[in-house]
């Protein structure tokens, strides 16, 4: 059996998909974004959490029928609720495997994967294939740019967008809003032209931007060091969107 | 919300009516000695005297009248007599009969008239019942009050050419209401005298189902529109708010105006109707402290009244708190109450299911206090090297003690007549007795407090000191000593690593089901009351949570100092039922699932878990709906009570700092809600140490 390790398991996350849901937050990350709000989230490996209130471990390793245990508990009511299961992170291709298993083991629970899509294909498709929904994270159009900001280029993410179009399985694009990198209007209107004829988008999200995330660094004895200005407003020019006509909204 | 209701709201929160109050108030002890009256008649005499004495207020704007003028309740026994009249008896807080509830639908549809004849026709039947006949020409005394103060209001009406209030006043309280106006006129009216004859907690019932078929018909004959009712709801509800400082209570805010809709018919079918969710609405318009608002709801409850329900918690109020008629009703049956009688439920002042009309039962005689049962088991059994099956034993029997210590003091319970009270309850008028002497029901209502902090310290205490030795018990009694001052590594591992009860981990639960089981078995065990009552227990925990670390003057319970879940000397306990102040609990989903382990068919008194939602989580359009899916799981788990709160922990850090800024803010404190800017500084803290934990 495969075992992975996690950051959080989250109940009754409202802004994670539809119904009352729980979210499982995988811990590892290929990606090194900028302005990671979660930056606990982005080593595989637990980490100490140190906090004006004590300290704490993230990160605890399950097997995944442990896991699944866990979240069977509550099955019956997140299906009574409309709701189920979204595993998240850090990002939950990175142990692939491992979420596959544990979806398998699920007891008939929708299931969301909120990626960023950078993944090998094959555990694209092997954590596809067992998933509702699919929560896709679309930051930057630009392969420098995306580079730049996330440590990484955009091939993987781009292809296996692709693969999802393709697929016709339900997805959200789901865009952070960082003020002057991902809210230009340059880079929304390349977003639009990528989805706009993908027929299992369901919308297009605006994520807020989190302007408290420089603390959680601190806290996990990291450096946060934006070179953007954090300070100016974030222009959700959901126009863009509108004339592609898709659907879009701010969350 | 019109204009008129802004400005109404607007006076009354500016406390303009406070104004008009008179600077003495009266004085009875003089004539009431002349005469050599007796309790009844001196009771019966301060209503009079009371009514009396208030002068008439008729603003323009008012549909609905009565303002009260008189700033309190004057005694009606001199200190010495009074100590006479109570030596070795037990006193219920202040004396007077409190926290029950009127069947206000003998009101509307007897009229006081109507009530009165009743008491007439009683009186000849029972001429030779001296005590019978006292006790039924007091009542009728009291009856005469109310109508010639309706009176005087009535002439002054005319007088101010508002022939529409006159004739209003000449129809009730004296008869039978017609309309849905009359009705909340009668009410108005002989609630506050209530309140004015110094009984308190004076809650008013199920509003929807006693009020309902004087707004259908008003609808259906198409006298009243649907705007029209609501105004007058609202003006009605804003009345009830005007004399919130002048009522008794912990903390302003503690007055008990609660009233409970939803739920079953006597038949069993739904109770829900059009008032109710009219009421839900003014009532988040509105955004006042009072009527406080229990919901009655099952898993036949639509998620659409649940989704209305949920505005009100998005709005900040506290409430409403539900409960779950499929576990509340076979409860009250288990416990005696007949099944009609068990199908009419309202929730008291606070969390206690009682019925209207037919109880005279006092719900919150005091608390077990857990954390003082199981800390002194766990320091006497350390001590002496025993195991963690002594723990258990002593905790149950430490328990069993408690409530025998409250039942004692209780057995010799004196209840002073009410009179004026006995009019709207069951069976008063018609046999001849006093609500004091007793209703259909009596028992008594104990609440088991600050049950998450003593099933922490168990589960700790099992972990650390039995199943893995990993602590010696003399260490864990010296740091205990020394309120583990040099024992910060032992205290942090005890807090955070030791089995905490919210998270649906079974070996915190587990002790916390065995803390109400000990409690419910003490209760049964005990019998039968003098007066043939019984013992109810429950799960609120009041003012406790506050008074057990940090003590209170007069307070029965002892104080209790650090604990083995790792808290500190003077850090409040859990509040109802909720986790541990401070604890990191998996989330809403598994609190529920831990405390619905907990058997509510024996443990049947009330009191809610208590959540605190973020202010985020209301975010999204969508949150609403998922909310009120949350007050759905809470039903399907077959759990009992449920409040829930909205907090933002930056607004009410701004409000103690700035409370000029914040004078609206309202919070749920612990069975009600008030403003937080008029609570005391300790209470205002708990709440915001709550907020910090709260699910985002």
């Amino acid at each position: 059996m495969t075992s992975g390790i996690v950051f959080d398991i989250k109940e009754f996350t409202v802004h994670d998909g539809p119904g009352v849901r729980t979210t499982v937050f995988l811990k590892g990350c290929p990606l090194a974004c900028m302005w990671c709000h979660n930056p606990e989230s982005q080593s595989i490996q637990p980490q100490v959490i140190r906090t004006p209130t004590g300290e704490r471990v993230a990160g605890r390793e399950y097997t995944a029928s442990e896991l699944a245990g866990l979240l069977n508990q509550q099955a019956t009511l997140l299906r009574a609720n409309e709701g189920g299961i979204t595993f998240s992170g850090g990002e939950p291709l990175f142990q692939a495997e491992f979420v596959a298993e544990v979806i398998d083991r699920l007891d008939g629970l929708h299931v969301i994967l909120d990626t960023c899509g950078h993944a090998a294909q094959a555990d694209f498709l092997l954590v596809l294939a067992r998933s509702d929904l699919v929560f896709y994270d679309l930051k930057l159009i630009n392969r420098v740019a995306h580079l730049h900001y996330t440590g990484i280029d955009n091939d993987l993410i781009l292809g296996n967008l692709q693969l999802l179009g393709e697929s016709g399985k339900p997805f959200v694009i789901r865009v952070p809003m960082v003020p002057g990198v991902t809210d230009t209007d340059e880079n929304l209107t390349g977003i639009a032209r990528t989805v706009e004829k993908m027929p299992g988008l369901v919308e297009v999200d605006l994520l807020p931007y989190n302007r408290a995330a420089g603390a959680k660094y601190r806290y996990a004895g990291m450096e946060f060091k934006p070179d953007y200005d954090e300070a100016r407003p974030v222009s959700f020019n959901m126009k863009i969107f509108e004339q592609a006509g898709l659907k879009v909204k701010r969350v | 919300m019109n204009e008129r209701l802004v400005l109404l709201k607007q006076r009354m929160r500016a406390g303009e009516h406070k104004r008009l109050r008179q600077e003495q108030s009266i004085e009875l002890l003089t004539e009431c000695e002349a005469e050599g009256l007796s309790w009844p008649r001196r009771v019966a005499r301060l209503v009079r005297r009371q009514c009396e004495a208030e002068q008439v207020v008729i603003a323009p704007e008012e549909k609905i009248v009565f303002t009260r003028t008189l700033p309190s309740v004057p005694p009606v026994y001199t200190v010495d007599e009074w100590s006479c009249l109570s030596a070795g008896r037990t006193l219920h807080e202040l004396g007077p009969v409190s926290n029950i509830c009127a069947d206000w639908g003998l009101l509307l549809s007897q009229g006081l008239l109507g009530r009165r004849e009743v008491a007439a026709v009683t009186r000849l039947r029972m001429a030779d019942d001296q005590k019978a006949v006292e006790f039924l020409d007091c009542a009728i005394d009291t009856i005469d009050a109310v109508l010639d103060l309706t009176g005087r209001y009535a002439s002054k009406s005319s007088q101010l050419g508002r022939e529409d209030l006159a004739e209003l006043l000449e129809a009730v309280p004296a008869h039978p209401a017609r309309t849905f106006r009359e009705a909340l006129q009668s009410l108005r009216l002989c609630h506050a005298v209530v309140w004015l004859g110094g009984n308190y907690h004076v809650g008013l019932g199920r509003f929807d189902q006693y009020l309902w078929p004087y707004l259908q018909s008003d609808l259906q004959a198409g006298t009243l529109t649907v705007a029209e009712a609501e105004e007058l709801l609202a003006e009605f509800f804003i009345a009830l708010n005007k004399d919130s400082d002048l009522y008794p209570g912990v903390q302003q805010g503690d007055n008990g105006q609660s009233l409970t809709l939803g739920g079953v018919t006597p038949d069993g079918s739904s109770a829900v109707n059009e008032l109710t969710r009219m009421v839900l609405c003014v009532s988040r318009d509105l955004e006042l402290i009072d009527p406080k608002i229990n919901l009655r709801i099952s898993s036949q409850t639509d998620l659409e009244l649940l989704c209305l329900a949920s505005e009100l918690t998005r709005k900040g109020l506290g409430f409403p708190q539900y409960s779950n008629d499929e576990v509340v009703i076979p409860a009250l049956v288990a416990h005696g109450y007949d099944l009609q009688d068990a199908r009419d439920y309202v929730v008291a002042a606070c969390w206690e299911f009682i019925i209207p009309g037919r109880g005279m039962e006092v719900v919150n005689i005091g608390a077990v206090s857990f954390p003082a049962a199981v800390d002194q088991a766990i320091r006497s059994s350390l001590a002496e090297g025993l195991g963690f099956d002594d723990i258990l034993s002593r905790t149950a029997a430490n328990i069993r003690q408690q409530v025998q210590a409250l039942a004692e003091a209780y057995s010799i319970l004196l209840l002073p007549p009410a009179p004026y009270y006995s009019v709207f309850m069951r069976g008063c008028l018609e046999q001849g007795r006093d609500l004091s002497e007793g209703l259909q029901y009596n028992n008594l209502g104990i609440h088991g407090a600050c049950s998450a902090n003593a099933a922490d310290a168990l589960a700790a205490v099992r972990q650390f000191v039995f199943e893995e030795k990993s602590l010696p018990a003399n260490e864990l009694l010296n740091a205990l000593q020394a309120n583990f001052d040099g024992f910060e590594p032992l205290r942090r591992q005890l807090d955070e690593n030791g089995p905490k009860v919210g998270s649906n981990d079974e070996r915190a639960d587990g002790l916390l089901v065995t803390l109400f089981e000990d409690f419910a078995s003490a209760c049964e065990d005990y019998g039968q009351l003098p007066w043939g009552g019984k013992l109810r227990p429950g799960t609120g925990s009041a003012m406790y949570y506050i008074w057990l670390a940090k003590g209170h003057a007069g307070m029965r319970e002892p104080l209790v100092a650090a604990t083995a879940d790792g808290r500190r000397n003077g850090e409040p306990f859990s509040a109802n039922l909720a986790p541990a102040p401070g604890v990191r609990v998996r989330g809403p989903i598994s609190t529920l699932q831990s405390f619905s382990k907990i058997d509510y068919q024996r443990i049947c008194n009330g009191g809610p878990i208590t959540m605190e939602l973020s202010d985020t989580v209301f975010r999204d359009p969508e949150s609403i709906r998922k909310v009120a899916m949350l007050v759905r799981i809470f039903v399907q788990l077959g759990c009992q009570q449920l409040q829930l709160n909205n907090l933002n922990v930056d607004t009410l850090l701004d409000a103690k700092a700035h409370p000029e800024m914040h004078k609206n803010l309202i919070v749920r404190v612990w069975g009600w809600s008030g403003y937080f800017c008029e609570l005391a500084p300790e209470y205002q803290d708990h709440i915001i140490a709550r907020s910090l934990y709260q699910v985002k």
